[in-house]
């Protein structure tokens, strides 16, 4: 895609070591904006290690991050959130006693000159978002707990642009989804390029990672295994990647660097 | 009691065929529990009423209800914000003791003014609250065990500081739990027109702060309830507190000093529950610790504020406790704990954490009160009226929940 302007996010040669087990090493990562970059591979391939540093979780043993063609670190989730880098987490972090707009403006709630909370612009606000995404949930006032965990999924990552963020890190999105809820965060996926925001995708499940991204970055062994445009590779292609398995073809390592 | 509404899932009218029954009935679940409970309080004082003869709500009676239970009432506040965040607090009977000591002393033997004694009371309740909110937020340890362990610790310092019962307490300081706001406005046929003015006022306030909460809504084009919904709400409210206000404006005393106390403890708890950011974190932290820790909330720095405030209420309980008796002794406060936490579950806290209200707590307070005084009207005895409550808070448990379980939430 874009290779010509500057990357969103830009990470070189990120290594992570725990103990002995080496989980990264030497990985590059580019992210554009408008663009949604899945990060596949098997168990253990490195993927959310590699996400977590996005979102400040991890920090990499070796490597250079820049961020808009700016040498950075993110030490500290805070520090991801200031850089404008939301994070949806595998293991939702939501709260299923609050209702929605709770949930999305949790842990930066906007207050009054007071000092108190300002629910009514919260809920508004709320609303607009939900709006933006296309969601389906009727009211910012219903109880998480009784939502679907496709609704759910798109509160956390409606969550994702309370504060304006520009790369949204989505860890499996779409684990333990109906087909129609899967489809249904696909489109929210998709509303999230259109915003013009960088998306990073992990993901197991192939279909629905050719169906929303632009490129497919395989990881395998905590090594990059190859980039592949999500247009014009085939499934074969990428599931050899992902697998290590033998392949007629190279993989056309490209829009990297 | 009811500024802490908010959280309350309100389900706008009209707006979404895909809802199921059972989702529509849920959807009034949060108001629906408040009410519940407050219809079996309303029940409650009517059966008593008619099984007393009418004795339940004489004047005096009613006036009393508040000056027995005020300590139940202050505790039950913090010991809800203490459920809520997913925790226990077993101390504060033993708090509540070791405090009173303190403050029994300070004025006989150290000659402290009572108001002096008051703030030492309180600044000691803040103290063993960071002594056990740091154990609970910084080291880790389960509040259970942390409580529990502050109960004999408590309870054993209350033993060396009240030796032997400390009498002779100054009368002012009594009149903090047995006092009632003097009548300088005099009588209006018989009726104390100071706790009339109190009434007017509640209901002013009250009416005023609704107003202005339906114009916010208003403001930002978001639903709002149906306008008869919100007069009957209001003219609920008003004609509850005209009642309780005429009654005790025929007490002996007028308005009970404490009930001012635990009317202003109330009203700002549930807009700190209800309204504020720290109140929102509570729930947060209730309903998932972890997923509240990566949103960014400093949950450990709650949890530490949650125990700090308890202790700060139980301090208050203790000068309640001790201004009401006359006197320090060291088994004061026993199984103020058991009361505090039946409160709070009868007014529909979940055991889990995450769910639970002032106001419910409250009102699960009076519920209790109501029952002790109209079964000692009635002379049952006291090891019947002992089981009676226990079953009362078995029941309100296994209500709560099975209600939930026919709505599908739990």
């Amino acid at each position: 895609m874009s290779a010509t302007t500057t990357p969103l996010l830009s990470m070189r040669g990120i290594s992570k070591s725990f103990g002995a087990v080496e989980a990264l090493v030497g990985v590059d990562l580019d992210v554009h904006a408008h663009e949604v970059v899945a990060l596949v591979g098997d168990n253990g391939a490195g993927k959310s290690t590699l996400a977590k540093m996005v979102s400040g979780v991890l920090n990499p043993d070796a490597g250079l991050i820049e961020f808009d063609g700016e040498p950075t670190t993110i030490p500290t989730p805070a520090a991801a959130h200031a850089l404008g880098v939301a994070t949806v987490f595998q293991d939702l972090a939501l709260c299923d006693n609050l209702d929605v707009t709770s949930n999305l403006f949790l842990g930066r709630e906007l207050k009054r000159s007071g000092g108190y909370r300002d629910d009514e612009r919260m809920e508004a606000m709320a609303r607009k978002v939900l709006d933006d995404l296309n969601s389906r949930i009727p009211s910012a006032r219903t109880p998480l707990s009784w939502l679907s965990a496709g609704q759910r999924q798109a509160v956390a990552i409606a969550r994702t642009l309370i504060g304006e963020p520009r790369l949204v890190v989505l860890d499996e999105p779409t684990a333990a989804l109906s087909v129609a809820q899967t489809a249904e965060v696909l489109m929210h996926i998709e509303r999230l390029r259109e915003l013009g925001l960088g998306v990073i995708l992990i993901s197991h499940n192939m279909t629905d990672v050719r169906a929303v991204s632009d490129r497919i970055v395989v990881l395998r062994h905590g090594r990059n295994n190859g980039v592949f445009d999500a247009a014009s590779s085939s499934h074969e292609e990428v599931l050899a990647a992902i697998t290590g398995a033998p392949t007629l073809r190279r993989p056309r390592l490209h829009a990297l660097g | 009691m009811s500024t802490d509404t908010n959280l309350a899932p309100a389900m706008p009218s009209g707006e979404k065929p895909r809802l199921s029954i059972g989702e529509r009935m849920s959807g009034l679940g949060g108001n629906a529990r408040q009410y519940g409970i407050f219809a079996a309080l309303i029940v409650i004082v009517l059966l008593f009423q008619v099984l007393t003869d009418g004795k339940l709500l004489l004047a005096n009676n009613v006036a009393a209800l508040f000056q027995q239970n005020a300590y139940v009432m202050i505790l039950a506040i913090g010991m809800v914000m203490v459920i809520v965040a997913g925790h226990i607090d077993l101390s504060v009977g033993s708090v509540v003791a070791f405090i009173g000591g303190v403050v029994a002393v300070s004025m006989r033997d150290w000659g402290l003014p009572w108001l002096v004694a008051v703030l030492l009371g309180l600044a000691i309740g803040c103290v063993v609250g960071a002594w056990q909110g740091f154990w609970v937020a910084y080291v880790g340890i389960p509040a259970f065990i942390v409580t529990l362990a502050g109960m004999l610790v408590f309870r054993g310092l209350a033993l060396v500081v009240v030796g032997e019962t400390i009498a002779g307490l100054p009368s002012t300081f009594i009149k903090i739990s047995k006092g009632s706001l003097p009548n300088f406005l005099g009588f209006a046929n018989n009726m104390d027109v100071v706790t009339i003015a109190i009434g007017v006022l509640a209901v002013a306030a009250f009416v005023f702060s609704q107003l202005r909460a339906r114009a916010q809504l208003r403001k930002h084009e978001l639903h709002v309830e149906s306008l008869g919904a919100f007069v009957a709400k209001i003219v609920g409210v008003a004609l509850l507190v005209g009642i309780l206000t005429v009654i005790l404006s025929l007490s002996a005393g007028g308005t009970p000093i404490v009930l001012v106390i635990v009317g202003a403890l109330v009203v700002a708890y549930s807009f700190l529950m209800g309204r504020t950011v720290f109140g929102r974190h509570i729930y947060a932290i209730g309903g998932n610790r972890l997923a509240a820790g990566l949103s960014g909330v400093n949950t450990k720095r709650v949890d530490f504020w949650i125990f700090v405030n308890m202790g700060l209420l139980a301090g208050a309980a203790a000068i309640v406790t001790t201004s009401r008796a006359g006197a320090a002794i060291a088994a004061a406060g026993q199984n103020y704990e058991l009361d505090a936490i039946a409160a709070c579950f009868i007014g529909g806290a979940a055991v889990t954490g995450g769910i639970g209200r002032v106001a419910g707590a409250i009102v699960g307070a009076l519920i209790m009160g109501v029952l002790n005084m109209g079964l000692s009207i009635m002379s049952v005895d006291p090891s019947w009226q002992m089981a009676i409550k226990g079953l009362v808070l078995l029941l309100a448990v296994a209500f709560d929940l099975i209600n939930k379980r026919r709505a599908g939430t739990s």
